[in-house]
């Protein structure tokens, strides 16, 4: 038997239950249940089951009889069960529609999937053409993920085992989580660092082992506003504009996002660059090796010698 | 068919009578375009739904539709069993769509930006309590200067023309090619276009920041299946053919590399250092990266390569003291 059958049916008796349902009642009675081969499997299922319906919102509440304590019952709130009235237009499903693509895992495309399947119930067809031929997908979060979601949504502290990326060095965090940020294809955590005294970003693939919440829930709270560029760059960027002599047909890339053209020097084709963040343009431009010198400004012409002058050490023959 | 999850499922049988509810006498077809599913899937939840209802599963404890109706394709939901009411959002659904959409508000080039501002509203309004976990989780899109490539691209594919491109490769060599546009991705950083390229003789990820001019041809594109939205299943785009095995001797500070690249191995050594291997297209491309690395990169194999690197850095200080 499908399972989805079995918890239709739940989900109907529960919701028709004239008060509640004992675990009793619900082995005897629900389909699907009834063919468990021992308690013991009915536990595991029913558990599992009951799992299923809250992750899909479904209020399922427990009603304990005033005679007997250990008397659980279960019934489906069904005065919290209904969607709000959601007045969706066709171009909307269309973008709620390109929103569920996503995430391109399962723990939160799925999540994303049965949201528009809710919602296309009560919306109208969409619109084909409103994002025909776009497509945004995230890279999956990490297994930590899903524990620091739970943790901000109940706003307790968490701690975990952490590779800073600057050193190398493997330390245990205590960290009050104020938000989950995916940039530049990789997830991170930015919340106060407890031991550092100060709001520290942390990125997903370099925590090691489980995330754990610490402490009470309810006491962490996140600053009205932040700014999470920042806690993420951990220094201001340095935004500037280069100038470059280039080498005739070469860095084309970099041809094609110059702001002005400028007199040539010597056999190169001088251009000015716009660029916000130094060391980043840094990689790039000691990568054109020869074709590309850095004219100014002083920071990043040197930036890029330090990696020029450390490459020239790797060879066998120097 | 892989198998369907039980919660997926569980939710489309609740949203079809929520749905039937609503529409009587509506087709199998429509149905199944309205959910985005199968026909033969959306008979499957009508036989389930059929026989499911209230304990004792006799004729009038369960769901009923009107045979007639069925016998001629089209659905008519005669006995919802009160099950009509539409379900509310899961925290975690609400999550993921609300971040979603909040992400999508930030792409350029979708077009109807009000409708993607509305229903965030909406969705913000119905989720309730969710809607402030919702905030927690935040997509922050690099917004790379593209919007007129963007733009032409997009046009393109809705009126299946093939386009000449010029590109620049990562090797810094600039190619002229006649490819039909599959799809435009995005992956958070950059703007990907997904093309059949006629040149290559096989699909191919542009990147649209390496992408210097987009000429739309008269032609009719000859292979937009190959590139249409089966192939999106891939998650990420393939950036690499995989030619040449490298290894290196990375600092911690560029552990990025082995975040982000299609690496074989990593090694951690002391110190924080790792070794990585990866397969590499050309060598052009490996010889960049290891020069941005600078003093973050200690050791590179094959031997030839890590000459290559140096004798192009070498070369590169030679021409800053002749500009000095």
């Amino acid at each position: 038997m499908d399972p989805a059958e079995r918890l239709l049916d739940l989900v109907i008796a529960l919701t028709h239950a004239e008060r509640r349902m004992t675990k009793s009642q619900i082995r005897a009675q629900v389909n699907g249940y009834d063919r468990t081969s021992s308690p013991e499997a009915f536990e595991r299922m029913f558990e599992r089951d009951k799992d299923t319906l809250r992750e899909l919102g479904i209020p399922l509440v427990t009603d304990t009889a005033a005679a007997h304590a250990d008397d659980i019952g279960y019934r489906i709130d069904t005065d919290g069960y209904e969607l709000p009235p959601i007045n969706l237009t066709p171009a909307e499903v269309g973008v709620l529609s390109l929103a569920a693509q996503l995430w391109s895992d399962a723990s939160l495309s799925g999540p994303a999937s049965r949201g528009l399947t809710k919602l296309r119930a009560v919306g109208p067809a969409p619109e084909p053409d409103a994002t025909a031929g776009l497509t945004l997908r995230l890279r999956a979060p990490e297994a930590a993920f899903e524990s620091v979601l739970g943790a901000l949504t109940q706003r307790s502290a968490v701690t975990f085992t952490y590779r800073a990326a600057s050193t190398g060095e493997v330390r245990r965090r205590i960290v009050e989580p104020w938000r989950l940020v995916n940039q530049r294809r990789a997830w991170y955590l930015i919340g106060f660092d407890r031991d550092r005294e100060a709001p520290r970003a942390f990125r997903l693939s370099r925590i090691e082992g489980r995330v754990r919440t610490t402490g009470a829930a309810g006491v962490v709270s996140p600053p009205e506003s932040f700014d999470a560029g920042t806690v993420l760059a951990g220094a201001a960027r340095e935004q500037g504009t280069a100038r470059l002599a280039l080498l005739p047909d070469r860095g084309a890339a970099l041809r094609a996002r110059a702001s002005a053209p400028a007199a040539p020097l010597a056999d190169r084709d001088v251009l000015e660059v716009p660029y916000d963040d130094t060391e980043a343009l840094a990689d790039e431009l000691a990568g054109y090796a020869e074709a590309v010198v850095v004219l100014g400004p002083e920071s990043l012409r040197e930036a890029v010698l330090r990696r020029l002058r450390a490459a020239a050490t790797l060879g066998g023959r120097s | 068919m892989a198998a369907e999850h039980a919660d997926a499922r569980l939710t489309r049988l609740l949203a079809l009578i929520s749905y039937l509810s609503d529409h009587p006498g509506v087709p199998v077809p429509e149905v199944a375009a309205h959910f985005g599913v199968s026909e033969a899937q959306v008979l499957s939840d009508v036989n389930l739904l059929w026989v499911s209802g209230t304990p004792g599963y006799l004729p009038d404890d369960l769901i009923d539709f009107s045979y007639d109706a069925y016998e001629s394709g089209v659905l008519t939901l005669t006995d919802s069993r009160g099950m009509h009411r539409p379900l509310r959002l899961g925290a975690i659904e609400a999550i993921a769509l609300l971040a979603a959409v909040r992400s999508i508000e930030q792409m350029p080039g979708v077009p109807g930006q009000s409708a993607v501002t509305s229903v965030a509203a909406k969705l913000a309004a119905a989720a309730g309590e969710a809607a402030a976990a919702a905030s927690a989780v935040d997509v922050r899109l690099a917004r790379p200067a593209v919007a007129a490539h963007l733009e032409r691209l997009r046009t393109a594919i809705q009126d299946g023309r093939a386009v000449h491109l010029r590109y620049v490769s990562g090797a810094d060599v600039v190619t002229d090619r006649d490819v039909d546009p599959g799809a435009l991705l995005h992956d958070g950083e950059r703007w990907y276009l997904r093309a059949w390229c006629h040149r290559a003789q096989e699909i191919r990820h542009f990147r649209l920041d390496r992408v210097l001019a987009v000429t739309v041809l008269e032609s009719t594109a000859e292979h937009p299946e190959l590139a249409g939205p089966d192939v999106a299943a891939s998650a990420e785009p393939v950036l690499a053919g995989t030619d040449l095995e490298v290894s290196l001797e990375i600092a911690a500070r560029a552990r990025w590399i082995a975040e982000s690249l299609p690496v074989e191995s990593v090694e951690e050594l002391v110190g924080g250092w790792l070794r990585v291997r990866l397969r590499v297209v050309t060598e052009t491309w490996v010889r960049s990266l290891v020069l941005g690395l600078g003093a973050d990169v200690r050791r590179v194999e094959p031997q030839w390569l890590a000459d290559a690197v140096a004798d192009a850095a070498v070369g590169a200080l030679a021409a800053y003291e002749r500009l000095a």
